[in-house]
């Protein structure tokens, strides 16, 4: 009999396969795709409300044939390297600023606390009233919104590491200097990490807002124009693709890095 | 020869961290360790034993008193004062090898021969074939000898110790004694060992200072005459020396304890 207890002995022994997660994700993609396909056959005009699965695919063809596809994707993805690498090389040494002088912190805390309330999205209007539709205009708000959950995660990881390293290192006769070099930088590596993971998150939601906006290329705008062209099936790729890139960046490099930092030098459990 | 570690009228008060009312900590101590003791401190908790030993690893500015190391007034931290701390303070993004190398890498010493040095402590405290763990792979009691040897190799003229064994199991703190006991024969290191555990401070110190209830004074200093090659825990229960020095120190103590709670 298949009782609660044996369901999740099953389950446990399932878990013992590095392909049984594959395998489960596989099974629940097909499961979306059979309800995805009933629904599409089941309405009016599926060309223009819910292209089916196989119209999707078929246009993925079409889209990497003529050669549209492998460049909208390029576009996105240099933006969005670009974009919050620079936003993560001011984020990470600002909030280290913040985080080593409370006069500093306090000085800009509430500005900063502004700023962050202000979305990406709500800043794009005067930044395209300063640069027009342009590629730089992308770039800042993928920069600004990349910037603030950086600074933010860096400054609690400073203000975090736990005195007695401090004091430890102080006994040993470092320098302040040292003190941050030794303590402080290895001690919120783990907040650099995660906050890391967290703005570019946020940075590759503003690139696909940034793209729709600016009317620059890239997947963002392939949504966008999709819609304005009937095209549905492309406007359902885009979607596809923003969530399965996402995905695919998040599992094999943000959350391996993540995961190494914190996990190696044994600050959480694992 | 002059005393290593010399202090003399210390007094401290300190604001309460809730009430902010002034906390008498220390009263006019006077006390001097010499060159090669071992001395332990002991008495009831908030004697200000601890407040002593961050005044002098320099983490606690003091006002009323002097408190000096080789006859250099103590005004801050420095690698003349090694500090083995409670618990946790050994980093933990470091390597047993790269934790213990640490002062002699703030210090600037090439890598050739700080590797050798660190060899030397490694196997000291007995960590060898743990050089490249992590503190996090480590058990409690290994922890506090990779901290010990963090210490010694930074090579201070004196090694301050808070408690240092307090968060180990019993069994661990038996061995972690007769260990420090065999370092302190091998480096003829000074030390001032802190402690409330009465069988530990007659078991490691040539003198054990008792401090009275708040605010502390040093009420008494006892002697314990027993050679450290005969300090061996198996024997100690039938060693008159030792039996009578613990039950000196246990009175002493004893008598604060009890003053704090008719208080």
């Amino acid at each position: 009999m298949l009782s609660r207890s044996n369901l999740n002995r099953l389950a446990a022994f399932w878990r013992h396969f590095p392909a049984a997660n594959a395998v489960n994700l596989t099974l629940i993609i097909i499961g979306i795709m059979l309800v995805w396909l009933l629904i599409s056959n089941t309405i009016e005009n599926p060309a223009r409300y819910l292209p089916s699965p196989i119209q999707v695919v078929l246009s993925s063809f079409d889209m990497i044939y003529k050669g549209l596809l492998p460049s909208y994707f390029g576009d996105t993805i240099t933006r969005l390297v670009v974009g919050s690498s620079i936003g993560l090389a001011l984020g990470i040494p600002f909030g280290l600023l913040l985080g080593l002088n409370r006069t500093v912190a306090d000085m800009f805390y509430p500005m900063m606390n502004f700023f962050q309330s202000v979305s990406g999205i709500a800043i794009f209007p005067i930044v395209v009233v300063w640069w027009g539709n342009s590629d730089k205009t992308v770039l800042a708000v993928i920069l600004y919104t990349s910037f603030f959950p950086i600074a933010f995660t860096v400054l609690s990881g400073v203000r975090e590491v736990p005195l007695r390293y401090i004091h430890a290192a102080r006994t040993l006769g470092a320098s302040r200097y040292q003190i941050i070099r030794d303590v402080l930088l290895p001690g919120s590596m783990p907040h650099i990490a995660t906050g890391s993971r967290l703005s570019i998150g946020f940075a590759w939601r503003a690139v696909i807002a940034g793209e729709m906006l600016a009317g620059r290329e890239g997947l963002g705008w392939m949504i966008f124009t999709g819609q304005d062209a009937d095209k549905t099936s492309e406007v359902i790729l885009g979607m596809v693709m923003i969530g399965v890139s996402w995905i695919i960046l998040d599992h094999y490099l943000l959350r391996p890095f993540e995961a190494d930092t914190i996990e190696r030098w044994g600050l959480v459990q694992r | 020869m002059p005393a290593k570690l010399v202090v003399e009228g210390l007094t401290h008060h300190y604001p309460d961290e809730y009430t902010g009312e002034s906390v008498h900590a220390l009263e006019k101590i006077n006390l001097e360790v010499d060159e090669g003791e071992l001395v332990t401190v002991v008495g009831p908790s908030g004697c200000g034993k601890s407040t002593l030993l961050n005044i002098l690893a320099g983490l606690l500015p003091y006002r009323e008193g002097i408190a000096s190391v080789d006859g250099v007034q103590i005004s801050g931290p420095g690698s003349d004062r090694g500090v083995v701390f409670q618990e946790h303070a050994i980093l933990p993004w470091r390597s047993v090898a790269k934790n213990i190398g640490h002062g002699l890498e703030i210090k600037g010493m090439a890598k050739e021969e700080r590797e050798a040095r660190v060899k030397d402590f490694v196997d000291l405290v007995g960590l060898s074939g743990f050089e490249d763990k992590y503190p996090h792979e480590l058990s409690g009691g290994m922890k506090q000898r990779c901290a010990v040897a963090r210490t010694l190799c930074a090579d201070p003229v004196i090694m301050l110790m808070d408690e240092p064994f307090a968060a180990v199991d019993a069994q661990t703190r038996i061995t972690l004694q007769e260990e420090l006991n065999r370092i302190a024969i091998a480096t003829k290191k000074t030390i001032m060992f802190i402690t409330h555990a009465v069988d530990e401070a007659a078991f490691l110190g040539d003198r054990c200072f008792v401090f009275s209830a708040r605010p502390g004074r040093l009420k008494a200093i006892v002697n314990i005459n027993i050679p450290r090659e005969r300090r061996i825990w198996a024997d100690m229960n039938a060693d008159e020396e030792f039996v009578s020095s613990r039950d000196e120190i246990l009175r002493l103590v004893r008598e604060e304890v009890s003053v704090a709670v008719e208080e």
